[in-house]
């Protein structure tokens, strides 16, 4: 076979497509990832760089032994499922109401993806304003309407300052979950739901037999993406309440960060990254697993 | 149960669909809606099922009036175009739904679904998934799921025309078997003339949201009440004429074709169209007052029959069904002679039947 031959074939043309995303994927992420892994298991103090040393698993027996470690995994879960659980409610309900047509639905569709778009560090900064106890506007507003009678701390209590970032990460990633939702709604045949009524099915047994089950498997894929990511999320948290009121709310990413960047442990902020990553494999295998992705039976 | 249909009317904001139909439907017959798409038959039955609702008029099943009443009430079961099986249900359970939703006990339900599933000869897939049938074996499923709650009226939306040709003849049978033994009145949608043909006790030919005649198949058949009527119903679909009544004869170009009798009153001079069926034309060896000459432009064999095509004046084109072993070859000069008692006549400005009329 001549080089020019090679040159034209659909394997050298594809090959040619795919490097520049492989180069890529190689520097940004699979390299990062490698050094976090070796990291884990060094002791490394960015003011001493000249003393690198292996430690073996001292990090991860550091990290396992460390009760802020678990608390931060704890309140990290809690604020995980409590996320989700708002977002995919809420995602759910607000999906069903968009897609009857109903007068100036077209616009809130459009202004709906407004908190998705704007940057988080944006979002956190308003929060803050509006969540300060003397001069935000949520107290001003449930003070003046007579629904509390001091101010709350929404920031500085530790049960509300989880709220308040669990809040925040519902209303910002709630039309992503509404998006994926409507996609699929709109994709659900009209005879389905005339079978049903036909069937004797009434609104809310139409919405369990044929609207949910069509649902399943879009679900799926946005509950595990949305548990990665919040699992993970930092910034959010870290912008609204810096993992406070003391370490109330930290999360594993919060304790990462702390460990790595005010205690100089880098190799132990690394550890918990690689026990954050097992963790999230583990779980969406299982998560895959068990709600069954993939079986669902495309509609006739 | 008989379904009675008065005035109805149907609009779409400001686009009619349905105009002042009235039908009755007599207990127990099958009957077809039978049109091309968009002539309002789907709307209909859909209205009739409680899914539409009714811009105008009113429905009555027996004496009841069911305008107001919800499909879940009206004891009717309909078979879809695509099935709309519940995908994530078995067999078992979509066959079982309707009357699990209606809170039958659990016993009831299953011995329903067996015995429905051995009628349908489904009884083996009972545990499988929509997903995992064939064309055919959804249809039975969605015809099971129809007959379980055993309805008054069965709808059925052109429940045959996702299966492939074959599956489809044998359907035909079956469907018109389950219709005996059910004992329900039917009403079933279809555009295929055909499966009309075939299966209906009456057809209503619709068209453009009205009715354009009510009949048994042969009255649809023979006795067309209109040009639409006409050209719809059969295959190979009829040929047409345009000419004057002239004294009993029909006038076109130089031919004059004698007509039937009845003719004779329709007055002098008269715009007509008339209609005769490739089956009614024969070839004839010698060129008369009576026979069109023309020209051979197509032969096809359709397999027991051949099907000629024959240009005649004013490049005017009819077809002919004769027999396959005929000797007509392309490019032979013909004479096509009428079967005079067959001849359809149509006033050209009403499209209506001359002779229908006048009978």
């Amino acid at each position: 076979m001549s080089r020019f031959s090679f040159l034209s074939s659909d394997r050298a043309v594809g090959l040619i497509f795919i490097a520049p995303f492989v180069v890529m994927a190689l520097v940004f992420m699979v390299y990062p990832i490698a050094e976090a892994v070796r990291m884990a298991f060094f002791s490394y103090n960015p003011l001493r760089p000249d003393l690198i040393t292996y430690v073996g698993l001292a990090n991860f027996e550091f990290i396992f032994s460390d009760p802020l470690f678990w608390s931060s995994f704890t309140q990290g879960t809690i604020w995980t499922l409590l996320s989700i659980l708002f977002q995919t409610v809420f995602g759910v309900g607000i999906a069903l109401l968009l897609h009857r047509k109903l007068f100036g639905m077209a616009i809130f569709r459009g202004m709906l993806l407004f908190p998705y778009i704007v940057p988080t560090v944006v979002i956190a900064l308003i929060w803050r304003w509006i969540f300060n106890p003397e001069i935000g506007v949520v107290n001003y507003g449930l003070l003046s309407i007579g629904l509390i009678n001091e101010p709350i701390y929404w920031l500085s209590t530790p049960t509300m300052a989880m709220a308040s970032t669990i809040m925040l990460n519902v209303w910002k990633y709630t039309p992503f979950v509404v998006i994926c939702v409507l996609a699929r709604l709109q994709a659900v045949p009209l005879e389905l739901y005339d079978a049903a009524k036909v069937d004797g099915a009434g609104a809310f047994r139409r919405f369990i037999d044929v609207t949910l089950p069509q649902l399943r498997e879009v679900l799926i894929v946005v509950i595990v993406f949305r548990t990665i990511w919040t699992f993970n999320k930092f910034e959010e948290i870290y912008l609204l309440t810096k993992g406070g009121p003391g370490t109330s709310t930290f999360n594993l990413a919060v304790y990462s960060f702390e460990q790595s960047m005010a205690s100089l442990r880098l190799g132990v902020g690394a550890a918990t990254g690689v026990v954050m990553m097992i963790m999230l494999m583990i779980g969406s295998i299982v998560y895959l697993r068990v709600a069954g992705f993939g079986t669902e039976e495309k509609s006739t | 149960m008989d379904v009675r249909l008065q005035r109805i009317n149907k609009s779409f904001g400001a686009v009619p669909v349905l105009k002042d139909v009235d039908l009755v439907f007599p207990s127990r017959k099958f009957v077809t809606l039978l049109g091309p798409s968009g002539c309002g038959k789907t709307t209909l039955l859909r209205m009739i099922a409680g899914l539409e609702d009714i811009s105008a008029g009113s429905i009555y099943f027996g004496d009841r009036e069911v305008n107001r009443l919800a499909p879940r009430d009206r004891n009717i079961a309909m078979v879809f175009q695509s099935y709309a099986l519940y995908p994530q249900m078995t067999v078992r359970k979509n066959l079982g739904y309707g009357l699990r939703v209606r809170k039958t006990p659990a016993t009831e339900v299953d011995s329903a679904v067996e015995r429905v599933a051995r009628i349908l000869e489904i009884d083996h897939l009972l545990d499988r998934k929509p997903g995992q049938l064939s064309g055919g074996q959804r249809q039975r499923v969605a015809l099971g799921r129809a007959m379980v709650r055993k309805p008054d009226i069965f709808l059925m939306d052109e429940p045959l025309s996702n299966l492939d040709a074959k599956l489809r003849v044998t359907m035909r049978g079956e469907l018109r078997r389950f219709h005996l033994d059910l004992n329900a009145t039917t009403v079933y949608v279809t555009h295929d003339q055909l499966e009309a043909m075939t299966m209906s006790d009456l057809i209503a030919v619709m068209h453009k949201g009205v009715v354009q005649q009510f009949g048994t198949p042969e009255e649809v058949y023979s006795k067309p009440a209109n040009l639409f009527v006409a050209g719809f119903i059969g295959s190979p679909p009829m040929n047409f004429l345009e000419g004057k009544i002239d004294s009993g004869r029909f006038r076109i170009s130089e031919a004059a074709l004698p007509l039937p009798p009845l003719t004779r009153g329709i007055a002098p001079g008269l715009d007509v169209v008339i209609g005769v069926r490739p089956q009614n034309l024969s070839f004839v060896t010698s060129a008369g007052p009576n026979a069109l000459a023309g020209i051979v432009s197509l032969v096809e064999l359709l397999g027991s029959e051949k099907l000629i095509e024959v240009q005649i004046a004013d490049r005017k084109r009819i077809s002919v069904q004769v027999r396959a072993d005929s000797q007509i070859h392309l490019g032979q000069n013909v004479h096509v002679e009428f079967d005079t008692s067959s001849v359809h006549v149509f006033d050209k400005l009403t499209e209506q039947s001359v002779l229908e009329a006048m009978r």
